[in-house]
Order: structure tokens, then sequence, then C-alpha cells
């Protein structure tokens, strides 16, 4: 028993002296996520590779109820401010257990399902909406090594894996047996489906410049600079595509159709009560995270600090955190500033009708998403872009 | 924006009231795409509009004290709701605590969706014309259309700004109207004996006045268990 302990913790420390033995050059060695970890394991003992599957699967778990608490915190405070609103200010000092306040009273609401709906459906459709979630978290790279999964095909990945999220809620207005959840879910569908070509238009922009799908490589690639300001003009159309289509994504105003309590008594989640309406909702602040996250990884360089290609004074000064701290940091910041822009974006703009929001994606900004692709190759094989060589 | 041709920017409308609110009806903008623009024009036209709405938001953000929004619960003593503001429906009733209602039933006739039930005697023995008997709204039903306001050819009628009516009963709902049973104060003045008058103005039932029907028997709604007796 117990030398099988020991080999359970030391399984992936001999795996990896095995590769360091067999010649692998350590610079070009990406840091190792829990995936690589539970592959290497899987050499020596399955339950080693298992203990590290069950790590990625309790830490995405973790990370989307914290993000839940933390986000609607937020999001209730910015709102707030914005509108000068007491409301998130009376349950714990400055509201702070206001979040775990709704967390109770979700938990003991009644789980009620429409009499002529479709059951299995109804009751899956959440649980849909927030896998697609889960399945994206895994591949935030959020530090090196701090990844659940690196797959060399990543943004492909991202791109399909997001197309999960319009299933869950599709499935839920139509399950829902009333027509204001069926109308928010045709709605959702065809916004979210046509703003995706778009989103995945602006990461190939990213992809052209950075000449990988890996993601982690797509950090590594910003180490001269982050794409925003050396890809020029092309790179900034390509973050404000990509912001515009992940708001739509996110289904938050001003393209929050699919939900428009205001016309739509609540639109795909009007028949959800209690935990499952909750889940939809961890799922739309979990997503929040997501994109911004994936948002910081393709434009503004991750996990990475500002630095200017070659100036090594003033990079030095920016690498001025701790190596452990470093990317965190960076990461974190440049997240909040992203999820904070996408709230200020909720309370300023007034939501936009169905056709206005069709016009905008197909007539404006698919093509400018293409003209933009197009120029952006020109960019890359004339070498046009800042520090080029860094590539 | 100002040296536009557009036939819409001299349209002139008039000022209109809102009760307190004065405001201007102003031209429409001529929009975006009315005009030839170029695409230049346009872009740049949206990101400023984008951009000047996200500043203003921001500098609401970080001054949150200059948006105008009313701390509610705090100010429960001071608050005064606007003048077109559609809270309670409620008879009027002058300083005498007189009322104008005839019972004509109009209102009850026009009212789209049946909140309104208005019951009268066929004779009043005074007056020897009909009167009043209970005028019933039932809060639970009511969309506040105002039309009952709007059709009533005595003006008896008026939505006040009372919308704190929160209760866990929707048959604490339903309300009587009016103070007392009986003729209108027209019709109690032509009496000209004031000790008539008031006999007249006497309570004949026991749930009179703006009180939730709460205890009283009506068609449809089932009486309700309050655990208080009467004097809820």
């Amino acid at each position: 028993m117990a030398q099988a302990l020991m080999n359970l913790i030391s399984a992936p420390l001999l795996a990896q002296a095995g590769r360091a033995a067999a010649g692998a050059a350590p610079s070009m060695e990406r840091a190792r996520t829990v995936s690589d970890r539970a592959a290497d394991a899987l050499q020596y003992s399955i339950w080693a590779a298992v203990l590290y599957i069950a790590i990625g699967l309790v830490a995405v778990l973790v990370v989307v109820s914290v993000l839940g608490l933390v986000m609607s915190y937020i999001e209730r405070k910015v709102a707030g401010h914005f509108q000068c609103r007491l409301g998130p200010m009376r349950v714990g000092p400055h509201g702070i257990l206001q979040s775990l306040a709704d967390g109770i009273k979700l938990l003991f609401k009644e789980g009620i399902e429409p009499g002529h709906g479709d059951k299995v459906i109804f009751i899956g459709a959440p649980i849909f909406s927030i896998t697609a979630t889960i399945l994206l978290l895994a591949i935030v790279p959020v530090a090196p090594g701090i990844q659940v999964v690196d797959m060399n095909v990543g943004v492909v990945y991202i791109a399909a894996v997001s197309g999960i999220g319009v299933m869950g809620i599709l499935m839920g207005g139509w399950s829902s047996d009333n027509k204001w959840s069926l109308l928010g879910a045709m709605r959702a569908g065809a916004q979210m489906i046509s703003y995706e070509i778009s989103l995945t238009i602006a990461i190939l922009v990213v992809v052209m410049f950075s000449g990988t799908l890996r993601v982690s490589e797509i950090i590594e690639s910003q180490q001269q600079g982050w794409w925003i300001w050396r890809g020029h003009g092309v790179a900034i159309v390509a973050f404000c595509l990509y912001l515009i289509a992940s708001t739509a994504e996110l289904n938050r105003t001003p393209f929050d159709l699919p939900e428009g309590e205001s016309e739509l008594t609540g639109g795909y989640h009007t028949e959800y009560s209690g935990l499952r309406f909750s889940f939809f909702f961890l799922a739309e602040f979990a997503n929040l995270f997501v994109f911004s996250a994936l948002a910081t990884t393709f434009f503004l360089g991750g996990w990475l600090p500002f630095h200017i290609g070659d100036y090594e004074a003033f990079n030095r000064v920016m690498d001025i955190l701790p190596p452990v701290i470093s990317p965190l940091f960076w990461f974190g910041t440049k997240c909040t500033v992203l999820i904070f822009v996408l709230m200020w974006f909720r309370w300023t703009f007034p939501r936009l009708r169905m056709d206005q929001l069709m016009r905008l994606e197909w007539k404006v900004l698919l093509p400018f998403g293409f003209a933009n692709l197009i120029l952006a190759a020109t960019v890359v094989l004339t070498g046009l872009y800042f520090f080029p060589t860094a590539t | 924006m100002t040296t536009t041709t557009s036939d819409q920017a001299n349209i002139e409308s008039p000022p209109m009231d809102f009760g307190d609110l004065k405001s201007q009806c102003v031209a429409p903008r001529p929009s975006i795409m009315g005009r030839r623009r170029s695409l230049s024009g346009i872009l740049w036209l949206s990101a400023k509009g984008i951009l000047r709405g996200l500043l203003t938001t921001l500098s609401y953000f970080r001054r949150p004290s200059t948006v105008v929004t009313q701390q509610y619960p705090e100010n429960r003593d001071t608050l005064q709701m606007f003048e077109r503001y559609r809270g309670r429906l409620s008879l009027i009733h002058n300083e005498d605590g007189e009322h104008g209602c005839t019972g004509c039933q109009i209102c009850e006739r026009l009212c789209p969706n049946g909140s309104i039930i208005v019951t009268k005697d066929k004779k009043n023995e005074a007056t020897g014309k009909p009167a009043l008997d209970q005028f019933i709204w039932r809060q639970d039903t009511c969309t506040f259309c105002n039309i009952c306001v709007l059709v009533c050819p005595f003006d008896t009628l008026e939505m006040t700004g009372d919308f704190e009516s929160s209760v866990y009963d929707r048959r604490l709902l339903v309300f009587n109207l009016n103070e007392y049973a009986g003729p209108t104060a027209d019709q109690l003045e032509k009496l000209g004996d004031e000790e008539l008058a008031k006999a007249q103005m006497k309570p004949m039932k026991k749930y009179q006045g703006p009180v939730p029907m709460c205890g009283g028997e009506l068609d449809g709604i089932p009486k309700l268990d309050t655990g208080k007796s009467d004097d809820a």
C-alpha cells in the first residue's frame, strides 16, 4: 500500500526525469499542464493519471463556482455604481454576503417543470450550458502550467466547444413548452451562430500572426510585444470585432435579445427556477471570464508582462515581479479590465432590435472581418508588423 | 449635424407638458444612414457615438452621486410620485368626506378586464335617486390603464401615487373605495337639511371606506381568514 502510494507520488517525477534523460531540449519544452502530467503518469500507473484528471476536474468546478459568486457580486457593485443604487450594500458589510444569500435562496426554491414540456431535455439544457463553459475553462491558460489541457488545435477546439452553449439554450427554450422561451431560444440560436463566425475570424488574425493553433504558443509568440499593438490597426480591428462578437456570444447587453426580459419575460429561461436557473447564470458568468481570458490570451499577451521588443532596460522593469506572482498578476489584471469593459458596455448601451442585430453581423462585422483577415495576411506576408523576427 | 438640409430637421414641435417634467420635443436628428456618407464617415460617427456614451457612463461610475436616483426606502417620508403616476385607484372625496360618484357604472362597463364592480341603490330614500352602494376595485387584476379615470363623467376617480401595495394574499388587493354608501355631494347639498345629509353618510356596512375587502363577501372572491377578525 505504502509502495503504491509512493509510486503514485513519484510517477510523474520519474516520467519527467525519463523525458529529460531522453534528451528533450529543455528550452523548447512547454510548461507542463495537468493533462500532460496525467499522460506522463499513465505510463507508470493508471491511478496517478486518474488523480491528475480528478485534480483538473475539481479545479475547474471550483473555478466555476467561485466565478459565479464573485462575478455576480462584481456585477451588482458595478451596476450600483453606474446607477447610484444602494441595492448591493445591504447584506453584510458592503454587501459581500449578497452572492451567498442569493445562492441559499436559489437552493431553497422549488424546481418546477412545465407540464407539457419535454422533461428530459428540460433538465438536460442547463447541464449542457454549463458543460460548454467547463470545456472552455479547461483550455484557459492562467499561467505557465496552470492550465488543464493545452492541445495543438486549441483555437479549433475553442471555436467548436463554444458552440455547445447554443445547444443548451436552444434545448431549454424548445423543451419549455412556452412561446416566450421558444422565441428567446430561436433568437439565441440565430444570434450566437451568426456572431460565432465573426468571433472566429477575429481570432484567425492572431493565429496568422503567431503561426500556431496552440494557445500557450500563441502567448509565447507575444514575448516581444502583445499582438494588439504589434499588429498595428489590423490587430486593433480584430480586437474590436472580437469584443463585439464575444459580447453577443455572452448574450450580454446590448445583445441580450435571447433573455430580453422586458419583451420576452425572461426568454429561454422563463420556465426555469431555482438551481436550474442559476446553472444558466453560472454558465453566463463563467463565460464572461472565459471570453475575457481568451481575449487576453489572443490579443493582450496572456500571462506575459508588457514588453517592447529588444529594449532590455524597459523589459527588465516590467519583469520586476517574482516569476511566481508575475503571470497571475498580469493575467488577472488584463482579465479584470476586460470584464469591467464588458460590464461597462452593459450599463451604457441600449438593447438592439433583432433586425439591427442581424444587420450588424451580416452586413457590417462579417465583411469587415473578411477584409481585415485579407489585410492581416498581407501584413504577415510582408512582415510589416513590429519585430517580425520574433515569430 | 446642424448644417443638414433634411426636411425632418426643420420640423418644430410644440413643447409638451409631462406633469412636473417640462420637456420640449426635439426634432429627430437625421439618421446616419439617411444622408449619403462615406464609409469612413459612418465608422467615425459610430465610434464617436459609442465613445461618447461610454465616457458619459464612466463619469457616472466615478461620481455615482451625480446620477439622479431616488434612494427609495430612505426617502419614504419625502417621496413624491409624479402627477401622471398611476398607483392606486381612489374615489375623490372632498373635505367633508363626500364623493361625487352617482354609481352610473360607466367605469365598470369600460374596464377592459372587469376590475371594477359598482353596485348601487335603485332608489335612495332621501333623494329619490339612485345612489352608490359599493365601489369595488380589484387591484389584483387591474392593469392601471387609466380608462376608468378618463371616462368618468363626474371626474370622481383618480390614480394616486400610492404604490406600496405588496401583500401575501391577493385577496387583500380587493378594495372598497367609497367611504360611505349613499348619494353624491351635489345631491346631499340639494337636500338642504344638514342632519339628514349626515345621516345619509353614516356607515351602513361593516367594510366601508377604502379598506381591503378582506372580510367582505363578494361573488367569486372567497372570504379570507385573516385570524385578526374584522380589524384588518
